[in-house]
Order: C-alpha cells, then sequence, then structure tokens
C-alpha cells in the first residue's frame, strides 16, 4: 500500500490503491519530485501536457470570469439549493461553458461540477483526468455583490490534484499551480507566509449552509476558542479564496469543515502545495478531497494549527 | 437561540465583527449629541467665502453647500495622497509594533495620518483634529461642536500587515457633532466611498443605495441570517452597508471614532441607517455601533438585544 504524495500536498483520494494495480505506463516510482520529497508518483511529465491543461484551463476561467463579471453589477434571481445555500443562472450558465471548452479540446477526459452534482449526483472520481469545477465559488458574495467571488478548475490525474486555476473577475486576480511547477498570482510568483507564530497568525474560516443548532454550535464554539489564540479571524465566503489566500501568503491558516464539494478545493489543494503551503485534514491526516473537510497553512503552523482545532472541538 | 421554532427562510448577508481580544479600551463621557433631532440649514444666499459661523449642539448653520463641496475635494485628495503610501506599503514587509496584546501599528499608519494632518490643517487651520495614533499617543481629544476632522490613516492594519486586501483611509467631519462629510478609500481594490450631508452618497462617482432587503427571521446571528462575513476593516463594512452588498453590521468595542465618523455619513447619505447596539442613538464615541439598510433596524435591533 502507498499513499500518492507531492511536494507539500499529502492527499488520501479516499481509497489507497496498492502498487500492484497501479499500471506501468501511469505509474513509475521516482526517487524525488520537485523540492526534494519522495514518492511515488503518475509518469504526468511524460504522459500529460500540463503546460496544454493549464492554457486551455486559464481561457476557461477567463471566459467564464468575463460572465461572472458583468452579471455581478446586475440584479439577480438566486434559487434556493437548501435553506441558505444560493444558485442563479450565472453559475449554470458558467458551468456549462467550462465544461464545454474543455470537453472541446479533451473530450476524452472527465468532468465533476458543483452544479451537474448537484442535479445529478456527484460522480465517483476515478484515476483518469478529471475536471473539477466550481463556476462560482461565493455565490452568496456574488448575489449581494459583495466582491470574494472566484471560478475555481482543479485537475486531477490518479485522482491527485495536479493543476489548479482559481479566478476572481472582480478584483482581477488569476491563481495558478501546476504540479512542480510552482504557484503564480497574475504571473508573479507566490509563496506561503513564513510566520511561525500561531498568535500572531491570521486564521480564515466561513460557516456553512447548515442551520442546525449542532452544526451552527460547532462553528461558533470552535472561533471563540480559537480567538485567543490567533492574531485575527477572518470571514469571507468564498473557500477557494481563502486557500489561495494561504497560498500566496496573506491568510496564515485555514479550516472548514462541512463544505459543499470537492469542487471547493481541487484547484486551491494545488496552488497551495505549490507555494509551499500545506493542506491536510483539520485532524492532522491527508487531505481526502472527496470529504468536505480541509485546513492549511504556511509550512510552520499546521501542528499548532491541528493541536488548536482539536482543543475547540 | 429559540431552538423549536420553524426557521423562515433567512435572506440576508449579516457582517459580524468580533472586537479583538486584548485591545485596549478607552470610553469617555460625551455630551451625547442628538442626531436625529439635529438640524441643519443651508442658505443659498451667503457667497462661498464665509465659512462656517455659528454651531450648538441642537442646530448647525452652514453657509453654503459648496462649502461642504470643498471640504469634501480636500478630503478626498488627502485621501488618495495617503492611499498611495498605503497602496506601496502594502506590497512591502512591514515593521510592527503592538499597541496591545494583538492591536497592530505600523510605521505607514503613523506617516499617513502626518500627511492627512498636515494637508487639512494647511486648507483649514481653524479646524480641530482627532486622529486615531495621535490620539494613542497624547489621548483622545474632546468632541466639540467646532468642524472637527476624525481620521483614521489606516483602518484594517491587521489585514495591512498580512496583505488582506481590505484595508481603507477613513476621512471624516463632524460640525456640531454631526458626521458631515466622509470619504473611505480602498487604494487596494480602488474603491473610494463619499457621502456629504444632503448630497447622497458615492462610490467612485456612482450613486450608493443601501439594500432592499426587508426579512429578518427570528433570532440573530448565525442561526439566523444568511450568512457571516468577517473582513477586518469596520469602515469598509460600513461601505458595504451604503453601497448595498452587506446588510447588517455591528461591532462592539472597537477603537474610536475614526473608524465610524466618515462610513457613518455615507451610510446614511445612502439610505441606511447608524445607531447604537441597544436600539438608541449613535454615539460617536462610544465605540459602539450599528448600521443597516433602511429596513431592518428595529428587528435587527430586537435580536441583538435578545442575543445579550
Amino acid at each position: 500500500m502507498f499513499t500518492k504524495r507531492s511536494e507539500g500536498v499529502n492527499v488520501n483520494m479516499g481509497r489507497r490503491i496498492t502498487w500492484s494495480e497501479c499500471p506501468a505506463h501511469v505509474c513509475v516510482p521516482r526517487t524525488t519530485v520537485a523540492g526534494g520529497a519522495k514518492g511515488f508518483e503518475p509518469a504526468m511529465a511524460e504522459s500529460f501536457p500540463l503546460d496544454e491543461f493549464l492554457d486551455v484551463a486559464v481561457d476557461a476561467a477567463k471566459i467564464a470570469g468575463e460572465v461572472i463579471r458583468k452579471a455581478f453589477y446586475r440584479t439577480k434571481r438566486p434559487e434556493h439549493k437548501g435553506q441558505v445555500d444560493l444558485v442563479t443562472e450565472t453559475d449554470k450558465a458558467c458551468e456549462e461553458l467550462v465544461f464545454n471548452h474543455l470537453k472541446h479540446s479533451f473530450p476524452n477526459h472527465r468532468f465533476i461540477g458543483e452544479e451537474t452534482s448537484a442535479a445529478f449526483g456527484t460522480d465517483e472520481l476515478t484515476a483518469e483526468p478529471t475536471w473539477i469545477i466550481d463556476p462560482i465559488d461565493g455565490t452568496t458574495n456574488f448575489v449581494h455583490g459583495f466582491p470574494f467571488v472566484c471560478i475555481s478548475i482543479g485537475l486531477t490525474i490518479e485522482k491527485i490534484p495536479v493543476l489548479g486555476v482559481v479566478y476572481n473577475p472582480i478584483m482581477g486576480e488569476l491563481f495558478t499551480g501546476v504540479h512542480g511547477q510552482g504557484a503564480f498570482l497574475n504571473g508573479d510568483p507566490i509563496k506561503a507566509s513564513s510566520q511561525t507564530q500561531l498568535i500572531s497568525a491570521l486564521l480564515v474560516t466561513e460557516d456553512t449552509t447548515e442551520r442546525d443548532k449542532p452544526s451552527v454550535d460547532a462553528i461558533t464554539n470552535r472561533i471563540s476558542k480559537l480567538l485567543y489564540k490567533v492574531r485575527s479571524v477572518r470571514m469571507s465566503g468564498s473557500l477557494a479564496l481563502d486557500l489561495c489566500g494561504v497560498a500566496c501568503g496573506r491568510l496564515d491558516l485555514c479550516y472548514h469543515i462541512g463544505f459543499g464539494g470537492p469542487w471547493d478545493v481541487a484547484a486551491a489543494a494545488v496552488i497551495i502545495g505549490e507555494a509551499g503551503g500545506l493542506v491536510f485534514d483539520p485532524s492532522g491526516g491527508d487531505l481526502d478531497i472527496m470529504s468536505r473537510r480541509v485546513a492549511a497553512s504556511n509550512g510552520h503552523l499546521k501542528d499548532a494549527l491541528v493541536d488548536a482545532l482539536k482543543g475547540s472541538a | 437561540m429559540v431552538g423549536n421554532i420553524p426557521l423562515p427562510p433567512p435572506r440576508l448577508l449579516f457582517y459580524l465583527f468580533f472586537s479583538s481580544h486584548g485591545r485596549e479600551r478607552r470610553r469617555r463621557q460625551n455630551s451625547d449629541p442628538k442626531w436625529e433631532k439635529t438640524t441643519v440649514r443651508f442658505s443659498s444666499h451667503f457667497s462661498s467665502s464665509r465659512s462656517i459661523n455659528r454651531f450648538s449642539s441642537s442646530s448647525v448653520l452652514i453657509s453654503d453647500a459648496s462649502v461642504l463641496d470643498g471640504f469634501l475635494a480636500v478630503a478626498v485628495d488627502a485621501a488618495k495622497s495617503a492611499g498611495e503610501i498605503i497602496r506601496q506599503g502594502f506590497y512591502q514587509t512591514k515593521h510592527v509594533e503592538h499597541k496591545g496584546q494583538v492591536d497592530l501599528v505600523t510605521e505607514t499608519d503613523k506617516a499617513c495620518e502626518e500627511l492627512i494632518f498636515n494637508y487639512l490643517k494647511k486648507h483649514y487651520p481653524c479646524h480641530k483634529f482627532i486622529g486615531e495614533e495621535t490620539s494613542a499617543a497624547f489621548g483622545i481629544s474632546e468632541l466639540t461642536d467646532e468642524p472637527t476632522w476624525i481620521v483614521d490613516p489606516l483602518d484594517g492594519t491587521t489585514n495591512f500587515v498580512h496583505g488582506f486586501p481590505f484595508v481603507c483611509v477613513s476621512i471624516g467631519l463632524s460640525i456640531g457633532k454631526v458626521p458631515t462629510v466622509g470619504v473611505v478609500y480602498n487604494p487596494i481594490i480602488k474603491e473610494l466611498f463619499t457621502g456629504v450631508l444632503g448630497q447622497g452618497a458615492f462610490l467612485n462617482g456612482t450613486p450608493i443605495k443601501a439594500s432592499s432587503q426587508n426579512e429578518l427571521v427570528k433570532a440573530l446571528l448565525v442561526t439566523e441570517v444568511r450568512s457571516l462575513r468577517m473582513c477586518g476593516s469596520l469602515a469598509l463594512n460600513f461601505c458595504g452597508i451604503a453601497c448595498g452588498r452587506l446588510d447588517l453590521c455591528y461591532e462592539i468595542g472597537f477603537g474610536g471614532p475614526w473608524d465610524v465618523a466618515a462610513g457613518a455619513i455615507i451610510v446614511r447619505e445612502a439610505g441606511g441607517h447608524v445607531f447604537d447596539p441597544s436600539g438608541g442613538d449613535f454615539d460617536l464615541m462610544s465605540q459602539r455601533a450599528a448600521a443597516s439598510n433602511s429596513h431592518l433596524k428595529d428587528a435587527f435591533i430586537r435580536e441583538l438585544n435578545k442575543s445579550e
């Protein structure tokens, strides 16, 4: 049994595959990856043109971003997916636009999208190249005109996030990350912060769409306890942008338990890893992108955050 | 929270701002300005060369609306100059001091306050000034009826230190203890909010209005509203109410009048309300404030009181 690892990102995709299951042509042992971490990896460099995938994904994000940006300043008519969970025509239109753009270039790839999953159920994540898309992360913000919205496009291969694009068209911020190639904001390299003290750290989290008392109490109790341990707390309304904030160092820590689905983290997980940050389960274990639980930190504060979260449970 | 009452669908974006623990608090007695009873009379008969010539706690005579426009123009210039310093400093490493356990100040805060004060004093040498950093050093001046510039050179210092783009300059002018002119400028996102008494509120020159949301569900806070935001800048939160991207906001125990002096007039000119979280009149010096659109004030106050 082995766990796929890439630099900074320990990922458990929900089912570990054994060495004997891993086809030789897609999975070869490597002694080093970029930065020196050891692990087994798909032969991505030989088999998959990640740069080309990135170009197409960025194009798709920008086209959809323009749709979002224009709609942002108009009156929206949201529908309710739940008591507080919203969706708009723009969500659906952008998801279709992005799917079509990617399918045109990569007809054999698979797709998991938030709105399609809401309608038809979430497909199981397989080893094939799979695009995981949130057409608008921060729909509540979008409806209200609060400028923290983004489109999130992630690509997994062998169930590992290998490429991520997160684009906020209102603030004009494009975050990208490709396995082994670093992370960037509008073309400039980004790094997670160098903060080593929890009390000096800026933490971001979110509320959920659940409104039952146990869920709400869990959220507020955690925040109450963490306020004594960190410099300050932020809640912005977009988990993908929160995670990118950790990647570029403007935030030090992030956690969220009970968010919508893998589309919220698939892209940003790569970006954080490539920026030298860490993404993991809030319990300290490996990240499972299907679990709807995530935590992220710079390279120094993972253990402190995990301890603080245990103390606040 | 009342657990068994069925919940009508919540529809609001609610902003919750926790004040950081450890922040020093100084409560000052104030002569309790009566916002709602203050009358402001404009006269077009006087030339614009006449400035404010008489004040009392209950009425203000302003000789010409163009005088207020002049104040606004100078304040906008000052905000933009300070904003440029903030913008350049935003992308550099900061050297931070602590005013309290978590309350931060930087050289940028101090440099901006000095720049703004000097600029305003050059134009209006007889006006009074209350600034966050000067007050921290020398104590907060009492608010009088005289025209008083109330300045936060950098609201959201923690955000500034960390590079989180919710930072702003906040410049408010009170006359007769009434917020009369307000400028809030976020130089990172380049959003300039302005408001002048009787002349409306604007974002980058476009008129803004508070939201028209009119449903507040029964209990407060996380259970009953659509969602929470915590952004790190109270002045920008108020501006968010003014332009309708937020519906409700409150904070108890923030730094001082400089956090709300500008935002208060901008919210009001956009058709929103500013008040004490208890439901009483807003007291600029009390370090307590709540804001809402025009529909939700009473419901919000009821729920805030229930949650005490």
